[in-house]
C-alpha cells in the first residue's frame, strides 16, 4: 500500500502509453473510476499513480464506417443507452448498457472500456460483445493492435498488461435480418444478475434456425461463449427439439457456477439455461417479424 | 380543550429540503482545528488468542499521533456499562472492553486502532500494525454452541447460553392433551442488519481548559450514552456532552453501548485534540440481529379456536455485546401471543452466544420476530384445518370490547380492534378477489398469492433498572418577542418527530406553528432525556411538551386577562391572536402579551412567575414495574398494532417473487402528523418486504462474514416495493396523551409475514411450503424442484 498517490493527466493517446511505459506496474489507469474507486476507499487497491484518461477526447466518440461503428473506450453507458448509431446498428448493445445497474448516477460516469476491461462476470456488456463478434483495439507504445472479444476473455489479465490501454470497441454491421435478444435474470431490483444472456438469431428463408450467437455471463468466473458449441447441430427448425438442446448445450458448459447471494450454483446452472431460452427466443422473434416485415414489401 | 388547527394535518417540517439534500448537519460533516482521524483494526477470526500486537510500524509513519491496542485502552477505560445488562433478567454477563484483549470473540471484533491526521494515514498505518493472532475453535451456529463439545464463546461461563427464559401461563400441557389437531412448524429466521443511509459517526474534542469532552455522535440516546461514557472514562457526566446533531436513520443501530464511543473519546482525551471515526458499510454490515429459530406448535380446536401455544425458540445473538441487541429475543417471548386470546403458553427462549459479531437493537426490537414465528404457523394452521387465514383470525383475535386485556406473560394491552383492522386491510388488498381468481390464474400458469400478517407492538418501554425508560422531559420557552422552543428528551433518528411535536405545542399555546423552534439532541441544553426507541417520541415527548405548553398558556392567559381586564375563562387564543368573549371588540397579539409578561412583571403581570418557560415530564400510565402474584410486569404503555397483507406473483421457473400490491390499516392510536405515521409505516413496510426478499447476512465455515456490501446485502429499491394502500384505524390509548400508542417502530414483522404468507399461498398448489427464511428466487425455485420430484416419485 502507498500512501501518497500521484496523479497524471495525459493530453493524447501517445502521451499515456508513454507514460504507461515508463511507470511500474503500480500505476492504474482511471477513467470513469467506478470500478476502480471503491476499491481504492476500501484499500483493496492501492495505486502509486493514478494515469487519469477521462479527459481524451479522442476516446470519447462514437464513429461509423463502411465496416460497422467504433466506438471510443471512454463513452458513457449513457451515451451507449441512447446514442442514435449504437441503436441503429448494435441496438442489442445500447438494450444490454440499459441493464447495467447502479442507476443514473452510474450510466452517466462508466465506461465501456472500464466495463471491458473489469472482465467482471456480473457484468453486462461482455456477452453483447460476444455475440455482436466485436473486436476491441488495444493501443501500447507499440501501436495498436486489434483483438476479438472472443480472444480477449479467454486471455488473463484481458492481453492488455499494464503498459497498453484499451482504446476502441469496434462492431462490425450485422447480417440483414438478424434478431437479437437479452435477457437478465435479477432476484430483486437491486441485485447483480443471477445470470444473463445475448443472443442473435439468423433465419434462412425458408424459416430454419440458419446461425444463433449466444453468450452467458453471470454464471461463471468467465463469461461463456458459446457460438460455436451451437454451430454444430445449425440449421435446425425452431422446435422445442432445438430449445432443449440450447439448454442442454448451455447446463453443461457451466462446470463451476458461481454461488454467492445471487444464487447458489444449482441454481445459477439452471438459469442459464432458462436466460439462454429467453434471449434465443427474443431472437428468433425479432428475426421472424423481420422476415415477415421484408415478405409484405 | 383548545382548538386543534395542527393536529392531525400533514403538516410539512420546515427544514425537510436541507435534511433530504445532505444539507443538514450530520456527525460526520462537523469537522474542528487539527481534526484528527481513526481507523480502527478488527479482528480477520471468528476466535483467536492474540498473543501479541506490534503498534511499532504505524507509530512510525509521518502524521500518526496515536495508536494503541487493548492493553493500552484498558490502562484508561473501565468495562463498558451494558446497555441492558442480561444479569438484571437472570442471565450472564461478561466485562465487556472497547479493544480486544488477549482473545478475540468475533469477526471484526476491534483489537487496536490508530489515530493521524487524516484518514488515508491512519488506514495506511493501520496496514502496519502486526498482530500475532492464534485461531482458536469457533462456534457460529446456535444448535452447536449448545453442544456439550461445543468452544465456550465466553470464557468461564458454563455453556454458550446468556439465559433459558420462560413466558409460560395457563396450562398448555393439558390444553394440547385436549387438543383436536395439533399444528407445528419451524420457523427459521436469518440474520438481518439495520443499514441507515448514514452510518455511525463520533467526533470527540477535548476542551483543556474545562477537563471536558464533547462527542458529537450518531446518537439515538444521548444523555444515556453520556452515562455509559463516563463510567468506561472514568470521567463524571458534567464533563461530557453529547450532541446528536441530524441523523440520517437510526432503527435502534445508533442505541448507545458501542465499543467505539468512549474508545474516540479517550482518543480525543489523550491527543488533547479532536478525533473523528466514520464508520464504513463493511463495519456497519457486522452488527446484526433477529436471528431466531422457533419450533412453533398451536394446539387447536375443531373450529379453529387455538386452546395453547408452545413456541421453545433458540436465538442466535453473537458474541456478548454492551449493546442492547441480546434483549430483542426476551422481547420476542414476552410479546407472545401477540393479537391471539390465548391463555395457556408454553413459550421459552433460549438467547444463545456463538462467534458471530454482537447484536444490536433492530427495529422492532424482537417483537416483529413474535409476529413471524405466530403468522407463519397460523397460515399453516389455516391450511391444515382447511379454514380461510381470515377467518381463523377472526376466531382467535383479542375482542374490541376485552380491553384493558392482560396477557399470559403479563402485559397489559390498552386497547385495539384487531378484526377491525384487518377487516380493512382485507378490503384494500382485494383479498377475495384473489382468492376468487386463483385457481383460474394457476390454470393460466400464473402463480398468484395472498397473505396476511397481524403484529401487535408494544411502544413506549420502560424496563426496570435500566436506561430504558417510560417517561421523558420537555422544555417549553416562549421568548418576550413571542417566539416558542421547545427542548426535548426524545430525539430524532430521521423521521422528523419534531414537526409532530411542534404541531402539538402550536395547538396548546395557539400560536403559528412558524413561531415554533424544536431543538433536540444535546445534553447541555435539553432536559434529561432518554432519546428516541420503542416508538415513544411523541407519546413522551410530545406529552410532556404539551403539559409544559399547558402550564406557560395558563401564564399568558393570566397575563392577557390583567391586560384586558376580563376573567380568564373568557381568554381565547387562537393562532397568536389573543381575543376575550368578555369583550369582542378587542384583541391582543400573542406577542404583545408575552412582551407584557416579561416586562410589566410588577403590575399586569405581577400576578405570574417570570419567565415563560416550564419543564414537565410525562409518564405514561399502564407500566407496572411491581410484579403481580406471578412475578409477571407490564413494561410498556401502549400496543400499537396492524394488519398487513401482500400480494405476490411467482414466476415458477426462476423463483422470482413479484410483488403486485401491499396494504397496511394501522393503529397508532392517534395520527398527530399522518405524514409521520405513514412515512413510518412505508419505511416498515420496505424493512420487511427487504428483509424477506434480499437481505441476509452469511459466513464462512470459519466464522468469517461473507456479506460485506450491498452487492451481497441487497435492500429493497423502489421498484421492489409495489404501492402501499394505508388506512388508519385507531383505538386511542386512555393512558397517554390524546390516546397515542406510537408508529415508529411496528410493522417490519407483519409486512415480512405478508410477504411469507403470500409466497407460501402462491405455491399451495404445488405442496411447497417455506418457513426457512428468506424467501429469496434460488430458494423459492430449489423448493418447487424438491416438491415436484417428490411429486413425481410418488407418481412412479
Amino acid at each position: 500500500m502507498s500512501l501518497r498517490v500521484q496523479y497524471a493527466r495525459p493530453l493524447n493517446v501517445d502521451q499515456t502509453v508513454a507514460l504507461l511505459g515508463e511507470l511500474s506496474s503500480g500505476a492504474v489507469i482511471i477513467a470513469g473510476g467506478q470500478e476502480l474507486m471503491p476499491f481504492i476507499n476500501y484499500g483493496r487497491v492501492s495505486p502509486s499513480v493514478l494515469v487519469d484518461i477521462s479527459g481524451l477526447k479522442d476516446l470519447q466518440n462514437i464513429e461509423t464506417s463502411d465496416d460497422g461503428l467504433s466506438i471510443g473506450a471512454l463513452t458513457v453507458h449513457r451515451d451507449i443507452q441512447i446514442n442514435p448509431l449504437i441503436n441503429e446498428i448494435a441496438p442489442l448493445l445500447a438494450h444490454a448498457a440499459l441493464q447495467i445497474g447502479g442507476g443514473r448516477q452510474v450510466h452517466n460516469q462508466g465506461t465501456i472500456g472500464g466495463n471491458i476491461v473489469a472482465m467482471h462476470p456480473l457484468y453486462d456488456i461482455i456477452p453483447a460483445l460476444l455475440v455482436l463478434d466485436a473486436e476491441i483495439e488495444i493501443t501500447s507504445q507499440q501501436g495498436s493492435r486489434i483483438v476479438s472479444m472472443a480472444d480477449l476473455i479467454n486471455e488473463s489479465n484481458h492481453k492488455m498488461g499494464t503498459h497498453a490501454v484499451l482504446t476502441r470497441v469496434l462492431i462490425g454491421n450485422s447480417p440483414a435480418g438478424q434478431g437479437w435478444g437479452y435477457e437478465k435474470l435479477k432476484i430483486t431490483d437491486g441485485c447483480y444478475g443471477s445470470a444473463n444472456a445475448a443472443a442473435t438469431v439468423c433465419l434462412a428463408e425458408d424459416g430454419q434456425v440458419q446461425s444463433v450467437r449466444l453468450a452467458i455471463g453471470a454464471v461463471t468466473e468467465k463469461i461463456l461463449n458459446l457460438s460455436e458449441d451451437l454451430a454444430t447441430f445449425l440449421p435446425a427448425s425452431p422446435d422445442a427439439d432445438l430449445d432443449s438442446r440450447i439448454a442442454g448445450i448451455v447446463e453443461s458448459a457451466v462446470e463451476q457456477p458461481l454461488s454467492d447471494q445471487q444464487g447458489h450454483g444449482e441454481y445459477r446452472r439452471a438459469m442459464a439455461g432458462v436466460v439462454a431460452r429467453k434471449a434465443f427466443h427474443q431472437a428468433l422473434d425479432m428475426a421472424r417479424q423481420d422476415m415477415a416485415l421484408r415478405e409484405r414489401m | 380543550m383548545a382548538e386543534q388547527p395542527y393536529i392531525g394535518r400533514k403538516e410539512k417540517a420546515p427544514d425537510r429540503v436541507a435534511f433530504v439534500s445532505g444539507r443538514a448537519h450530520f456527525s460526520s460533516d462537523f469537522a474542528f482545528e487539527g481534526q484528527l482521524h481513526a481507523h480502527i483494526i478488527r479482528s480477520p477470526h471468528a476466535a483467536a488468542k492474540i498473543r501479541s500486537v506490534d503498534l511499532s510500524g504505524a507509530l512510525k509513519v509521518s502524521g500518526v499521533k496515536i495508536a494503541i491496542d487493548g492493553a493500552g485502552a484498558a490502562e484508561h477505560l473501565d468495562p463498558i456499562p451494558h446497555h441492558i445488562d442480561p444479569i438484571v433478567f437472570g442471565g450472564r454477563t461478561t466485562d465487556l472492553f472497547c479493544l480486544a484483549q488477549d482473545h478475540t470473540r468475533y469477526f471484526g471484533e476491534p483489537v487496536a486502532v490508530v489515530v493521524a491526521t487524516d484518514k488515508r494515514t491512519a488506514q495506511y498505518a493501520a496496514s502496519r500494525v502486526v498482530v500475532d493472532y492464534e485461531p482458536t475453535a469457533s462456534v457460529t451456529d446456535a444448535d452447536l454452541a449448545l453442544k456439550d463439545d461445543a468452544p465456550l464463546v465466553v470464557l468461564g461461563w458454563d455453556d454458550n447460553s446468556i439465559m433459558q427464559v420462560p413466558f409460560c401461563g395457563g396450562d398448555a400441557e393439558a390444553a394440547f392433551k385436549d387438543a383436536d389437531h395439533i399444528v407445528k412448524t419451524q420457523v427459521r429466521v436469518h440474520r438481518q442488519a439495520t443499514q441507515p443511509i448514514e452510518t455511525r459517526t463520533y467526533n470527540a474534542i477535548w476542551d483543556e481548559g474545562g477537563q471536558s469532552i464533547t462527542l458529537y455522535a450518531s446518537a439515538q440516546n444521548p444523555h444515556p450514552m453520556r452515562f455509559a461514557l463516563a463510567k468506561t472514562l472514568r470521567m463524571p457526566e458534567n464533563r461530557l456532552r453529547v450532541i446528536a446533531p441530524s441523523m440520517g436513520g437510526a432503527f435502534g443501530l445508533k442505541m448507545h453501548s458501542h465499543p467505539e464511543e468512549a474508545l474516540i473519546c479517550l482518543l480525543a482525551k489523550l491527543t488533547k485534540g479532536a478525533v473523528k471515526w466514520t464508520e464504513n458499510r463493511e463495519e456497519c454490515l457486522l452488527i446484526g440481529g433477529r436471528e431466531q429459530t422457533h419450533d412453533i406448535e398451536f394446539a387447536l380446536r375443531e373450529d379453529g379456536r387455538i386452546l395453547a401455544i408452545r413456541d421453545h425458540f433458540l436465538a442466535n445473538a453473537g458474541a456478548p455485546g454492551a449493546t442492547p441487541g441480546w434483549g430483542m429475543a426476551f422481547l420476542t417471548g414476552l410479546t407472545m401471543p401477540g393479537p391471539y386470546d390465548v391463555g395457556n403458553l408454553d413459550v421459552w427462549a433460549n438467547i444463545v452466544v456463538t462467534n458471530k459479531p454482537p447484536w444490536s437493537a433492530c427495529r422492532g426490537f424482537g417483537k416483529e420476530i413474535t409476529a413471524l414465528a405466530l403468522e407463519l404457523c397460523m397460515d399453516k394452521a389455516a391450511r391444515e384445518l382447511g379454514l380461510d387465514p381470515v377467518e381463523i383470525r377472526n376466531r382467535n383475535f383479542i375482542s374490541s370490547n376485552d380491553f384493558p386485556k392482560k396477557t399470559a406473560t403479563g402485559l397489559i394491552y390498552d386497547s385495539g380492534d384487531y378484526a377491525g383492522a384487518l377487516a380493512k386491510t382485507v378490503e384494500s388488498i382485494g383479498y377475495y378477489d384473489v382468492k376468487r381468481n386463483q385457481e383460474k390464474w394457476r390454470g393460466e400458469g400464473k402463480y398468484i398469492g395472498v397473505g396476511l400478517g397481524y403484529e401487535v407492538t408494544p411502544e413506549g418501554g420502560a424496563l426496570p433498572g435500566t436506561m430504558v425508560a417510560g417517561y421523558d422531559t420537555s422544555t417549553v420557552k416562549v421568548d418576550p418577542g413571542g417566539s416558542v422552543t421547545i427542548l426535548t428528551g426524545v430525539t430524532d433518528p430521521g423521521g422528523g418527530n419534531r414537526i409532530g411535536i411542534a404541531q402539538i405545542v402550536a395547538d396548546e399555546l395557539g400560536v403559528a406553528i412558524e413561531a415554533i423552534r424544536v431543538l433536540q439532541g444535546d445534553t447541555q441544553t435539553c432536559p434529561y432525556g432518554f432519546g428516541n426507541y420503542s416508538g415513544r417520541s411523541l407519546i413522551v415527548g410530545g406529552g410532556s411538551a404539551a403539559l409544559a405548553a399547558q402550564d406557560i398558556k395558563e401564564k399568558i392567559v393570566k397575563v392577557a386577562a390583567a391586560l384586558m381586564e376580563v376573567e380568564e375563562g373568557s381568554i381565547k387564543i387562537y393562532r397568536g391572536v389573543v381575543t376575550s368573549s368578555a369583550k369582542p371588540e378587542s384583541e391582543l397579539s400573542f406577542n404583545e402579551v408575552c412582551y407584557a409578561a416579561y416586562t410589566r412583571a410588577y403590575d399586569v403581570a405581577a400576578c405570574i412567575e417570570q419567565p415563560l418557560e416550564a419543564t414537565r415530564t410525562f409518564k405514561p400510565g399502564l407500566i407496572s414495574h411491581l410484579p403481580d402474584e406471578q412475578g409477571k410486569i407490564n413494561p410498556y404503555p401502549s400496543y400499537s398494532n396492524a394488519a398487513y397483507a401482500a400480494v405476490c406473483e411467482i414466476d415458477p421457473g426462476t423463483g422470482v417473487v413479484k410483488l403486485l400490491k401491499f396494504a397496511v390499516t394501522h393503529d397508532c392510536g392517534k395520527a398527530i402528523n399522518p405524514v409521520l405515521v405513514e412515512g413510518q409505516a412505508c419505511g416498515a413496510v420496505a424493512f420487511g418486504i427487504g428483509g424477506m426478499m434480499g437481505e441476509e447476512i452469511v459466513f464462512d465455515e470459519g466464522g468469517r462474514q461473507k456479506t460485506r456490501n450491498f452487492e451481497d446485502y441487497v435492500m429493497p429499491r423502489a421498484a421492489d416495493v409495489p404501492e402501499i394502500v394505508m388506512k388508519h384505524h385507531d383505538s386511542p390509548n386512555p393512558v397517554t396523551f390524546m390516546g397515542l400508542k406510537g408508529a415508529g417502530e411496528a410493522g417490519v414483522g407483519g409486512s415480512a409475514a405478508a410477504v411469507v404468507n403470500a409466497v407460501n399461498d402462491a405455491l399451495a398448489h404445488l405442496g411447497v411450503e417455506i418457513n426457512d427464511l428468506p424467501v429469496t428466487a434460488p430458494r423459492i425455485w430449489s423448493a418447487i424442484q424438491k416438491a415436484q420430484s417428490a411429486q413425481k416419485a410418488a407418481e412412479s
